[in-house]
Parts: C-alpha cells; sequence; structure tokens
C-alpha cells in the first residue's frame, strides 16, 4: 500500500496548518471558492502517491530547471516531491537498463492509472530516428508510454506546441505530444519554461478532482493561461497613454513605460507570468525591462523578431514592392498599348 | 499558420504587393494613353503655376458653391484628417510604418487617437446615410462607392474593437484588423479609393488646361 | 443635299425671338436608319477614339460626391438627380472603363461593365443635349477638379457618330454643311445684307478684299436677326483706320458641327474661316459677339489646323477693351446702370472675362454685378445649341428664371452682354416671361458712343 499525500507531506514535517494555507492558494489560482480548499486538503490528503513517469524529448532540460532550481524548498517542490516519480532521467538515481527496468514495473503496476509527463518535441522525421533512448525513438516510446497512462501533462512549449526544435526549418520534424496522443486526454502547461506552481496546480487538479483541469483552445488550462501577459501587466496604463519606451536605456526605459515598441508580445500571450510571476514571486521579464517574447504561445519562434514591434509586419522587402512597381508598370504600359491599339483600328472604322 | 501569423506576414507582403502592382497599373495605363498637342496659343504661360494653383485652391470649396457644399465638405475633412490622425498618429501604426519604411516620428497620445477614431467612424457613417439618402448620391452610387466605404469603414470598427477589447480575443481581434487593413490595400488600385493619388493628377490636369486659357480655375 | 432640299427637309423658324428650324411635325431625333448595334457600335468607336490620357485622368477621378449638381442651374431649378453632370457622362464613363481605361481588359473579360446599348445612349441624348449647355460651371465646383464640360463635348461626338442628336440640332448643323450657315445667312445673304446695310448706314463695310490686316467674322445669329452688329462692328474698325474685311468663303463664326458633336463639320466650318484668313494674309481673325465661336476658333482652331494658326484671333470684346484702353476709341460717358451677363465660353471657358468690364469701365456706366457672375456667372441656358432644340423651351425656361432673378437682383436698369447666343436666348426668354428687360449688345454700345464719327479716317479706308 503505497502512502497517501498527506502521510508523505507528515513524513517530511509539513503542517496540517501550512498544508491547509497552500491548499487554499491553490484554490484562488483555480478561481474556485475559498470554501474549496478543505474539501481540496481533504481529497488532496485522501489521495494515493500517484505513479508518475516522466519522459523528455527534444529538450533542454529547462522546464526540469524550472521546478527544481528553488531558492528553498516550497510546497510547490513538496508535492512535487510527494509524486512517485518513478521515471525521469534526469532526476532519477537509476541509470541504464536499471532505470527502464523501473519504468516497466511502474507501467505495470500501476497501468491505466499513471500520470504521463512529457517535455520535449516529438521528433518523426526518419521513422523518430533523429531522437531515441537506449535505442528506442522518443516516438515510439511515447505512443508505448501513453498507452498505459490516466492522462497526459506535455510540460514546456516542446511538448505542448513543438517549441524550438519545430522552428523553421523543423529539420527532425518535431511534433507536439498532442499530434500522436489523440486518444488520451493530453493538457498542455506551455513556457519556456512553464512556471513552477502551473505546474503543480494542474497536478493538484488531477490529484484533487482525478480529471483535468478545464482547458483553452490551445488544451492550457484556462484557470493559468486565461488572460494575456498585457491585460494583467503593471505598465498597461502606459500603453493606454501611448507612453512606450524606444530603446532598452533611454527615457522611457527608466520610467518604466511600455515595451510594445520593443517587441513586447505581451498583448497576444496568454500565461500567469505577470500575476504569479518568477522566482518566489520576485519579478518577470517585463517588470526586469524586457518584453515577453510570447513563449507559451504556440510557434513564438517562428513570428519574426522578438524585438519587431507586434503591429509590425514580419516581411519587409523593399525589393519585391520594387518589382512589383515595375510589373505594374508593365502591365499598365500594355493596357495603355492595347487601349492605342484599339484606338487605332476604331479610326480605320466608321 | 495562425490568422494572425498571417495577417503580420504573407498578409501583408501579398496585400502590399497586390496595392504596388495595382497602382503602379492604373497610373501608368492612364498616363500613357494618346495625348494630343495643343497649338492653340496660350494666353498665359507656365502651366504648372496653374496646376499647382488647382491643386490648392480646390482644396475648399468657392464661396459661390459654399451654402450649399460646406456641410459634406466639412464632414468629409472631418473623417480625412481622422484618418491621418489614427494613421499617422498612433504609436502601433508608426511602428507598422517604420518596419515597412524605416520612417517614424513621435506618436500622438492613444486617448486621442481613441477619441478621433470615434469622430471618424460617426462621419463616415454619417456620409454613408447621406449617400444613401440623397437623391443625387443615390442614383450615382454603385458597387465601389458602397464597398469602397465598407473597405474604409472596417479598419477604423476592427480597429477600435481591438482597442476595447471588444468581441473576440485580442490577437483574433488584432488580425481581423490587419486583415481589413489588407483588404483596402488591395482593393485601393482597382476601386474609388485611388482617388488619394488621381485628386492630383486630375486637379493638375484642369489646372493646367484652363490656366493656358486664362479660364477659370 | 442642296439648299432647296434642305429648306423642305427643315424649314428655318424666321420669326419669332430666336432663331432655329421650324416645330418638327415629327421628330426625328434618330438620325439614319442603321440597325441599333451598329449605332452603339459607332457611338462606343468614336468615344474610343476620343479617350486620351486627359479624359483618362477626369473618368477615373470621379468620388460619385455628387457636387457638380449643386453647380448646375438644371438641376438646381429642378432639383431632379438625373440632371447631375456627371450622371450626363454615365454611357461615356461605362466605355470608357470597358474599352479604354487601365482595367479594360479586365472589364472586357470578366463583363463588369456591359456594352453601352442604342437604347441607353437614346435615354441619354435629352441629358447631354438638351440639359447640358456646356457652360461649364461644374468644372469649377468639382473637388477632383474634373472638368465636366469638355467630356459632355467628347460625348457629343459620339452621340453623333451613332447619329443621335436631337433633330434641330442636326437639323441645323446639317444645314450649316451644305449652306455654310446654319440658320439661312448664306454667302449671298451675308453679301446682300452687307452692301444694303452700307447703304443703309452710310458706311462702309469691305467685303471679299483680297488683302487685308483684320478677318472679321459674324454669327449668322447678328447677320439674321441682329445685323446692327454688322454696322456697329464696321464703322469701329473704320473709326480705328484699320485694313479689315469680312470674305464671303469665311465669314460664319458660329460652329453647329461642335455643338452637334459632328467632328467632321466642325472640321469644315473652322476651315472656311481659317482659311479665309490665309488667303487675304490676315494678322488677326476677330470674332464675333458669339460664346461658342470663341471656344471653337481661339481654343479648336489650331487642333483642327492642326499646327499654329499663321494669325491671332481674338473676340471682339477684347479687342474693344485693347483698343480703349490704348486710347483708340473714345466714347460719351454713358450714364446707365448695368449690369452684364458673362457668356460663359468667352468668361468662364474662354479667359476673357475681364475684357468686357474694361469696356464697360471706358464707357462709364455704373456697373452692377450680379451675384454670381464673372466666372461663376449663371448660363442663359441658351448655349451649346440648347436654345434650338424645341422640345428643351419648358426646361431652358425654368433655368432662364434664375438668370431673370439674378439680374432683377441687380437693380440695374440696363442688360448687356458679348454674346448674340446669350443675347437672342434673352429674347426669347424676355417674349415668354413678358420681362421688361431687354438684352443689349456690348460691342453696340461701343459704337452708339463713339465720339465723332471721324469721317475722314473712314474715308482713307
Amino acid at each position: 500500500m503505497r502512502e497517501t499525500l498527506d502521510q508523505s507531506l507528515r513524513r517530511q514535517g509539513v503542517s496540517r496548518r501550512a498544508f491547509l494555507k497552500y491548499c487554499t492558494a491553490l484554490a484562488s489560482l483555480m478561481a474556485l471558492p475559498p470554501g474549496m480548499a478543505p474539501a481540496i486538503a481533504a481529497a488532496l490528503g485522501k489521495a494515493m502517491r500517484p505513479s508518475v513517469i516522466w519522459l523528455s524529448f527534444q529538450e533542454c532540460t529547462g522546464c526540469t530547471e524550472s521546478l527544481t532550481r528553488s531558492n528553498a524548498p516550497t510546497l510547490e517542490d513538496l508535492i512535487f516531491n510527494s509524486i512517485s516519480l518513478d521515471y525521469h532521467e534526469t532526476l532519477q538515481a537509476a541509470s541504464g537498463t536499471a532505470a527502464e527496468a523501473a519504468r516497466e514495473q511502474a507501467m505495470k503496476a500501476f497501468y491505466g492509472k499513471y500520470l504521463l509527463i512529457v517535455d520535449g518535441s516529438v521528433a518523426t522525421g526518419l521513422q523518430g530516428a533523429y531522437s531515441t533512448v537506449a535505442g528506442v525513438t522518443n516516438l515510439d516510446e511515447l505512443k508505448k508510454v501513453a498507452a498505459g497512462a490516466a492522462a497526459v501533462v506535455a510540460v514546456g512549449s516542446c511538448s505542448s506546441f513543438g517549441g524550438l526544435p519545430m522552428a523553421h526549418p523543423n529539420p527532425t520534424g518535431a511534433v507536439a505530444v498532442s499530434d500522436i496522443i489523440t486518444d488520451k486526454p493530453v493538457i498542455n502547461v506551455p513556457g519556456c519554461p512553464p512556471i513552477p506552481v502551473v505546474i503543480t496546480g494542474v497536478l493538484a487538479h488531477f490529484l484533487t478532482y482525478g480529471t483535468l483541469p478545464e482547458t483553452d483552445l490551445h488544451r492550457r488550462p484556462k484557470m493559468f493561461y486565461g488572460e494575456t501577459i498585457h491585460d494583467r501587466c503593471y505598465r498597461r496604463p502606459f500603453y493606454d497613454q501611448g507612453k512606450f519606451a524606444h530603446t532598452f536605456d533611454d527615457e522611457g526605459a527608466r520610467n518604466g513605460w511600455c515595451l510594445y515598441e520593443l517587441g513586447c508580445k505581451g498583448p497576444i500571450t496568454y500565461n500567469s507570468c505577470a500575476t504569479l510571476k518568477w522566482n518566489e514571486g520576485t519579478s518577470f521579464p517585463i517588470e526586469s525591462g524586457h518584453g515577453c517574447l510570447g513563449c507559451s504561445e504556440p510557434k513564438f519562434w517562428d513570428k519574426g523578431s522578438f524585438y519587431q514591434p507586434l503591429s509590425g509586419g514580419t516581411w519587409t522587402d523593399s525589393g519585391t514592392l520594387l518589382a512589383a512597381a515595375a510589373a505594374g508598370v508593365a502591365v499598365g504600359a500594355g493596357a495603355a498599348v492595347l487601349s492605342r491599339a484599339r484606338q487605332h483600328h476604331a479610326q480605320e472604322e466608321k | 499558420m495562425d490568422m494572425l501569423a498571417f495577417a503580420r506576414g504573407p498578409g501583408l507582403h501579398w496585400s502590399l504587393t497586390i496595392l504596388f502592382v495595382g497602382v503602379f497599373w492604373r497610373l501608368t495605363g492612364i498616363l500613357l494613353l494618346r495625348r494630343s498637342p495643343d497649338y492653340s496659343v496660350a494666353r498665359i504661360s507656365g502651366w504648372w503655376t496653374g496646376a499647382l494653383r488647382l491643386i490648392a485652391l480646390r482644396s475648399w470649396p468657392r464661396r459661390e458653391f459654399s451654402a450649399t457644399t460646406s456641410f459634406p465638405t466639412l464632414i468629409g475633412y472631418l473623417f480625412h484628417i481622422g484618418l491621418a490622425v489614427i494613421v499617422f498618429g498612433l504609436q502601433q501604426h508608426i511602428l507598422l510604418i517604420r518596419s515597412l519604411t524605416g520612417l517614424s516620428w513621435p506618436n500622438l497620445p492613444s486617448g486621442l487617437v481613441n477619441l478621433t477614431a470615434g469622430v471618424t467612424a460617426a462621419s463616415m457613417l454619417a456620409l454613408l446615410i447621406r449617400r444613401m439618402t440623397n437623391p443625387v448620391l443615390r442614383l450615382l452610387s454603385n458597387f465601389d462607392d458602397y464597398f469602397s466605404w465598407l473597405v474604409a469603414f472596417l479598419p477604423v470598427a476592427t480597429g477600435m474593437l481591438a482597442v476595447a477589447h471588444l468581441g473576440a480575443r485580442y490577437e483574433t481581434l488584432l488580425a481581423l484588423h490587419m486583415l481589413s487593413a489588407e483588404l483596402l490595400f488591395v482593393w485601393f488600385p482597382f476601386g474609388k479609393l485611388m482617388h488619394a493619388s488621381l485628386i492630383f493628377l486630375s486637379r493638375g490636369t484642369s489646372g493646367a488646361l484652363l490656366t493656358r486659357k486664362g479660364a477659370a480655375i | 443635299m442642296n439648299t432647296v432640299e434642305i429648306d423642305a427637309v427643315h424649314p428655318l423658324m424666321t420669326e419669332g425671338p430666336r432663331l432655329t428650324v421650324e416645330p418638327p411635325a415629327t421628330r426625328y431625333d434618330k438620325q439614319g436608319d442603321l440597325p441599333d448595334g451598329e449605332r452603339a457600335a459607332r457611338a462606343v468607336r468614336q468615344f474610343v477614339r476620343d479617350f486620351g490620357a486627359t479624359a483618362a485622368t477626369w473618368l477615373e477621378s470621379c468620388i460619385h460626391c455628387g457636387q457638380c449638381a449643386e453647380a448646375c442651374h438644371y438641376y438646381v431649378q429642378t432639383g431632379e438627380a438625373k440632371y447631375t453632370p456627371v450622371w450626363k457622362l454615365e454611357p461615356f464613363k461605362q466605355a470608357y472603363k470597358r474599352e479604354a481605361g487601365p482595367f479594360a481588359p479586365l472589364y472586357r473579360a470578366l463583363n463588369l461593365k456591359r456594352d453601352v446599348s442604342a437604347a441607353e445612349l437614346e435615354s441619354w441624348q435629352e441629358l447631354i443635349y438638351d440639359s447640358c449647355t456646356l457652360c461649364g460651371r461644374c468644372s469649377l465646383i468639382c473637388p477632383m477638379g474634373i472638368d465636366l464640360a469638355s467630356l459632355i463635348s467628347q460625348a457629343r461626338h459620339g452621340m453623333a457618330k451613332a447619329g443621335l442628336v436631337p433633330h434641330e440640332l442636326w437639323a441645323v448643323a446639317e444645314r450649316a454643311s451644305v449652306e455654310g450657315s446654319p440658320l439661312g445667312a448664306t454667302p449671298k445673304v451675308f453679301r446682300e445684307r452687307c452692301e444694303w446695310l452700307a447703304d443703309e448706314h452710310n458706311v462702309a463695310i469691305h467685303v471679299d478684299l483680297p488683302e487685308a490686316d483684320i478677318l472679321v467674322s459674324m454669327s449668322s445669329i447678328e447677320i439674321m436677326k441682329y445685323p446692327d452688329s454688322i454696322v456697329a462692328t464696321a464703322r469701329i474698325l473704320n473709326y480705328l483706320g484699320t485694313s479689315w474685311t469680312f470674305r464671303t468663303d469665311g465669314y460664319e463664326a458660329t460652329n453647329f458641327g461642335m455643338l452637334s458633336g459632328n467632328a467632321d463639320w466642325q472640321r469644315e466650318s473652322s476651315l472656311r474661316l481659317i482659311n479665309a484668313a490665309v488667303a487675304c494674309k490676315a494678322k488677326r481673325l476677330i470674332l464675333p459677339e458669339c460664346g461658342h465661336a470663341y471656344g471653337a476658333l481661339r481654343w479648336q482652331g489650331a487642333n483642327v489646323y492642326g499646327q499654329p494658326l499663321p494669325f491671332e484671333v481674338e473676340h471682339i470684346s477684347e479687342f474693344l477693351a485693347r483698343e480703349m484702353q490704348a486710347g483708340h476709341l473714345p466714347v460719351k460717358p454713358m450714364p446707365a446702370s448695368v449690369t452684364f451677363h458673362d457668356p460663359c465660353q468667352i468668361s468662364r471657358r474662354g479667359g476673357a472675362t475681364q475684357a468686357p468690364r474694361v469696356v464697360l469701365d471706358k464707357l462709364g456706366v455704373d456697373l452692377h454685378e450680379m451675384e454670381m457672375h464673372g466666372n461663376l456667372n449663371w448660363c442663359c441656358g441658351g448655349g451649346g445649341g440648347v436654345v434650338t432644340i424645341h422640345r428643351a423651351d419648358a426646361l431652358r425656361y425654368k433655368v432662364f428664371q434664375l438668370k431673370m432673378r439674378q439680374v432683377e437682383d441687380t437693380g440695374a436698369s440696363m442688360l448687356v452682354s458679348s454674346c448674340s447666343n446669350c443675347r437672342q436666348t434673352f429674347d426669347d426668354g424676355q417674349a415668354h416671361f413678358h420681362w421688361d428687360k431687354t438684352m443689349h449688345s456690348l460691342l453696340e454700345l461701343v459704337a452708339d458712343h463713339l465720339i465723332e464719327p471721324a469721317a475722314s479716317k473712314e474715308n482713307a479706308a
């Protein structure tokens, strides 16, 4: 019998009070009424430590770093620690065949119940041969492991949307997890990397309700991706007034004016950075003086320069326009010649 | 490719390409038609001063005509100036122009531009209502008149919706706004919107010809 | 056709306040018996011939703002939208878009603009002829600067090719082609009239001198209706001691070929005058008090001739203004309060707006300008050949009321103009409305107020 989450937390010295506080915070994050906190606590407390298999494909380990590189142990990583992470190439102590054996065992023991977390995109080029682990392609492994999963969580923009590996020209034929797995619930937790509490929040929701939270059109949990950075940005009043920083070190930049002109993608980026912030609520990119890159949006690498303003075109080629003008002159001259020929012809008739 | 990426990339690319082909096609097609020499003795030489004079003078109705034409002229000016303020005053638009031409200038406060957009939209609606109710305008109006009105009005309307975040997600509104402007680029050379450049040719031509005779301009 | 035949087909109406043909028992507003398709095709071919860069620039520029309506006396007086000047060009515009514009191949391929039909042209006849005097007032209101009057003149060319000219206008134009004059002032009539006037008024009237510095032309309206103008012209030219002559091979200044839209007949008429002037080695051609004659010769003459004219062309009012300014024509002061009606083709369209005012100033009259005067004057309603068209009378009287109101508002007691066609339109309007104002000729006023006849100079000439 595996221990419950409650037992696990107690064992690690987390007080009941601290746990309830976390549940309250979680309830508010998930936009549930405060009265739901005890219910969450009860559900979470009774939940078995779920078995989790974490597969890493074409990724940079930034998502794992995001979760583990906290300055001090937090409830988020305690929750994270409380899950039964049966396979995680980066974090697990075992290696080689022993590691693979652990995964096989977990899959067999909790078939149909374990949670699959994926970071990294799936290479499909050359039948997936661009990325293999222990001689098995990511593509095959994903299909095999997903077959026994209760649900799949795609952590990070690569597994959610293809991310950097899929960026033009996408040499490996990288795709998102949801492009491969179509018969299981898949939730995307994009970001490069995603905010740690967003990952644990999704896990908590799964543990509490046994289901994945409500998602938007990109399968992102609405509770964290429901609003744009722009809508919640503390620099928004400057945007509304038309006050913009023109360079990274001008008067406007020092005054903390809007970074739209410097390429900020906040207006079209749905994420919680502006409210949850990073590094234990210290700051987020815009607060540090750099525009949002839009990393939690599909194909954010291919949407033109990060420093090109949103309203600017992603294409500027005066050569094409010159050619178009020349073509116009040529066609127009042709039309005029045709009209003159018709005039000439008309001249000869009555 | 999502709608916004299309609007910012290929949409912009192709609409501008069509705009350039069309504008030069139309202007060349007009200017290269036959021109007959005028052998009559000019009363006043220096045709280009006449051209410039008429271009300037006809910007406001003569005093004699002002009683009947001041109102539509005023409304016309209102929405033309409004469009200019919006297009050249809003930072987002300046940034687009900068991305295409490298030129930029200081922007106007967004609040002022938003107010202008309201006035512009209202004056355009007033002109549409006038076109649909005035017997002369009803008789003259064809598809071009109404469609050109629509493609000029849509960017204003979608721009206002985008600013207000009304009706859809912001990226959708922004994409629709950009696409509506691209529709305007595409239609521009083929319909009456082209008067933005033809006005100078037409006035200049009359100014030169009439001044040559010393006739009224 | 000869004189006898044309007298039978189109008898002239010589009685009454204006000159034209007798009201026809049956109107023939369609000339010839072409099938409709061919009629429309001919019109369109002529439109195509006329579309140059200038017309194209204008036709491309219209934004359908409708302001031209407000400048047009027909719209202002009736409130009917169809009289909007640019609407009168609709078939012409349609043909342009389909046949000559930059997108014409697209318009044809996709059939976006239909071919102009004969029925359409027929229904536009009233708009192109009866309700447009080519006065060009609309050209001054157009915010796009389109010269609408020029375009309507061009549209008439196609109408004439299609044989769709109003009965009377075609009749007088045809007569001009046959007899050299539209209203019966044949060379024989003109010569006899000059001889009779010379006797009657004891003034030397030179006809057919082999050489002269100045060739003087006349309008058939003056010859037939206001012969005093001939006398006045002779007296003034004799007074100045100039070398001048009338020529029976080139005296008729009116050009109904131009007004009807028949470019061949226009050319014929203009060439008669030009060749006569060349034949007598004239240095100057003086055009009479006739509006459209000024446009036809001063501005279009050289282009019909195909090269610059070897002589100067001047309207009689310009000639008078120049001579009076130079002090060559001293006149007795004339204390009357006068208002001047500007002939559109000489003032607004011709550029000689100031000349009559110089003359009136020298005459010392008390000039009361109308509210709309000079370049902005309202047309009398008879220009462009409209005064000849019987079926247009009712409409013409409507627009004449505008003119009457304007004249009344000045409070002036005397009405002067420098165009015999305006003058006969005023006479006709005066008769119709039993108005107390009579139009006078500027030329005749000058002649009547010359100080001493200077008989010695006259004899020397």
